[in-house]
């Protein structure tokens, strides 16, 4: 290795350049620096006959430098290279100038026909989602008329993981939230006189909206993006193939449980969420708001009906669904490898908490007008 | 082609393993600079193993690896320049599947060379044609058969023109056909470009097509059990063990 340290580069008059040695990557800059202080506007003789080599990150230096002095006019001359280093550089040369296959169309063209095949895609992704769904719907309606079929350990698996292990942030954010609107609108609604009336408002929009739409939103990004990462990692690793190949019904054996595990967890949460967004507000009333907590509980007594409490329950039920669904379906999607894993982990999330809106709204324009009027 | 006067890297009474799962205990061997070694053994007799040792990916427990004389594990910096000077092609290529085949080629250049990015393109392409894929540069590894997604994985093992090249089960997952063309890559590289070749694999026809001396583990032993040209281990050897897996027969296990 001594001839490492022997390495040279020395430029006479600007116009010949010997290298010496074998010459490393690191004395790149040392490469460029010799071709800098080439005089191009004659002849330049670069001498390699003392030059024992040099790697192919080396020759792509001085195969850009011989180019860029040709481009500004200099006649260049190699002398005493070795035939095969001669050839390297001359295959740079070839391969340069050969044309590759490109994949990828101009930008201008990859613009315009983007959008046509993202349309294309989302409405073929609607389409499969559509067909997923009724898929589903049908294999676990079928796998609960032989519950002996259905892995009841996973189903409680899951039934953990989603309800159980939600539990602390659940109760947390919706007490905070409860809190913090209970504080805004008791100042606001104390403006016009109307502060007592604050829990009644408050017990309406936490049972009613806010209550089951932050458990679907947490829920949607805790457990749908779980599913479609986990079913999306067994689709890369080809074990949902496995599975499909064993002649497995992937419905019933992947997707079911985590669909009735949401289906068991998400009532309880909701109702969990549901009183822990009314304490909050009970707190900001007994701290900020001059409403004990006895005319609290009081006033929730006469104005909440029975249907309120179930109403989220309910609306859960349909919420769960989509989680579930939409995470399983965007994981059996997945095809290619980590990144695509990751693409289906996001668009669970957005596209579950999307359709959770879609589906109140629609609920809501039904039934809203069957609750007595709570003021 | 034995040079043992120059010894590039190796290991000195190695033991190692996972966790706690000790496979190799007491290991010594060395790879010569030029040669292609191959590492043989049944599954599970700590081939990978080895291997990720000789990588520095596993710490050993007992005893050092060693590369051009010195320890791999001395210094952090130690180890980061050392892996400078090797490449590896993993079982599957591991191409990253969000570049395309030259970008995944020019990664290493970008991180570790001062080229600029024409010139990254040049090098880059210089070893996808060395590889045959100078066709395919702008495909994606998802766009390329297996095979060539282990020619492309070589491809950007050798970008920095290394020392040492490492490969874990190359025909792994391929036809015979594939296979052989592979090895015939291989040994051209060894040949034209002098880079020395650590291999693993249980391919008999590899290992007569392209070994200089081969290496065999046993996983009782957890260690070496013979070392020697091919043709050697399969005609001269009086180990039970040896034989079977150069006759491809079964032996029952001794315990």
């Amino acid at each position: 290795m001594k001839t490492i340290r022997d390495s040279r580069i020395i430029v006479n008059n600007g116009s010949e350049a010997v290298f010496s040695g074998v010459i490393t990557p690191r004395q790149l800059r040392d490469v460029s620096r010799a071709f800098n202080s080439l005089d191009a506007r004659g002849e330049v003789v670069l001498d390699f006959t003392g030059c024992s080599g040099f790697d192919g990150v080396v020759a792509a230096r001085i195969w850009s430098g011989i180019l860029s002095l040709e481009a500004s006019g200099a006649r260049v001359k190699v002398t005493g290279m070795a035939p095969n280093l001669v050839k390297l550089l001359s295959d740079y040369t070839a391969l340069d100038r050969r044309e590759l296959p490109e994949v990828r169309q101009g930008w201008l063209f990859r613009h315009f026909s983007d959008i046509g095949e993202k349309v294309a895609a989302g409405l073929d992704s609607a389409r499969g989602l559509v067909n997923f769904s009724v898929n589903s719907a049908f294999s676990i309606a079928d796998a609960l008329l032989k519950p002996h079929r259905i892995r009841w350990t996973l189903v409680a698996y899951y039934m953990e993981q989603a309800g159980v292990m939600a539990i602390p942030i659940i109760v947390t954010l919706q007490i905070l939230l409860g809190f913090i609107l209970g504080y805004q609108a008791g100042i606001q609604m104390g403006t016009l006189g109307a502060a007592k009336y604050m829990p009644r408002i408050l017990a309406y929009s936490i049972f009613w909206e806010i209550g089951p739409m932050l458990t679907a939103v947490l829920v949607a990004g805790r457990s749908g993006s779980a599913f479609a990462a986990e079913i999306g990692t067994m689709k890369v690793r080809q074990e949902v193939d496995a599975l499909e190949v064993m002649g497995f019904n992937l419905c019933g054996y992947i997707v079911a449980p985590k669909v009735l595990a949401l289906y068991a967890v998400m009532p309880f949460l909701v109702l969990l969420s549901n009183f822990s967004g009314l304490f909050g507000a009970l707190l900001a009333g007994e701290i900020f708001l001059d409403i004990p907590a006895r005319v609290f509980v009081e006033e929730i007594r006469t104005s909440l009906i029975p249907l309120d409490v179930y109403w989220g329950m309910i609306k859960s039920l349909f919420y769960s669904g989509i989680i579930a669904i939409t995470g399983c379906f965007m994981g059996i999607r997945v095809r290619g490898g980590a990144a695509a894993v990751g693409r289906a982990t996001t668009s669970a999330v957005v596209s579950g908490i999307f359709q959770v809106i879609l589906a109140d709204a629609l609920l809501s324009l039904v039934l809203a007008e069957i609750r007595p009027p709570v003021i | 082609m034995q040079r043992e006067d120059n010894v590039l890297m190796g290991t000195r009474n190695l033991t190692g393993g996972y966790d706690s799962d000790m496979v190799l205990e007491n290991v010594s061997m060395d790879v010569y600079c030029g040669e292609v070694l191959v590492i043989v053994g049944r599954s599970g007799c700590g081939k990978s193993t080895l291997m990720n040792h000789l990588l520095g990916l596993l710490k050993p427990w007992e005893g050092t690896v060693t590369y051009r004389g010195a320890d791999i594990w001395e210094s952090p910096e130690r180890l980061d320049s050392a892996r400078k000077k090797w490449g590896v092609l993993f079982q599957s290529g591991a191409l990253l599947g969000s570049y395309t085949t030259i970008e995944n080629v020019m990664l290493p250049l970008q991180e570790f060379t001062q080229l600029t990015a024409p010139e990254r393109r040049i090098a880059a392409l210089h070893k996808l044609d060395m590889v045959g894929l100078a066709e395919f540069a702008h495909y994606y590894p998802l766009e390329l058969s297996g095979g060539m997604q282990k020619r492309a994985g070589l491809a950007r093992a050798m970008a920095l023109d290394p020392e040492v090249l490492f490969f874990d089960e190359p025909s792994a997952g391929l036809d015979p056909v594939t296979s052989h063309s592979l090895d015939e890559l291989m040994l051209s590289i060894n040949k034209t470009l002098g880079t020395t070749l650590v291999v693993v694999t249980h391919e008999l026809d590899s290992i007569f097509a392209i070994s200089d001396r081969v290496i065999m583990l046993d996983a009782e032993e957890k260690g070496i059990i013979a070392v020697g040209s091919p043709e050697d281990l399969a005609t001269h050897h009086n180990d039970a063990r040896v034989e079977a897996f150069f006759d491809r027969k079964a032996v029952p296990s001794r315990s």
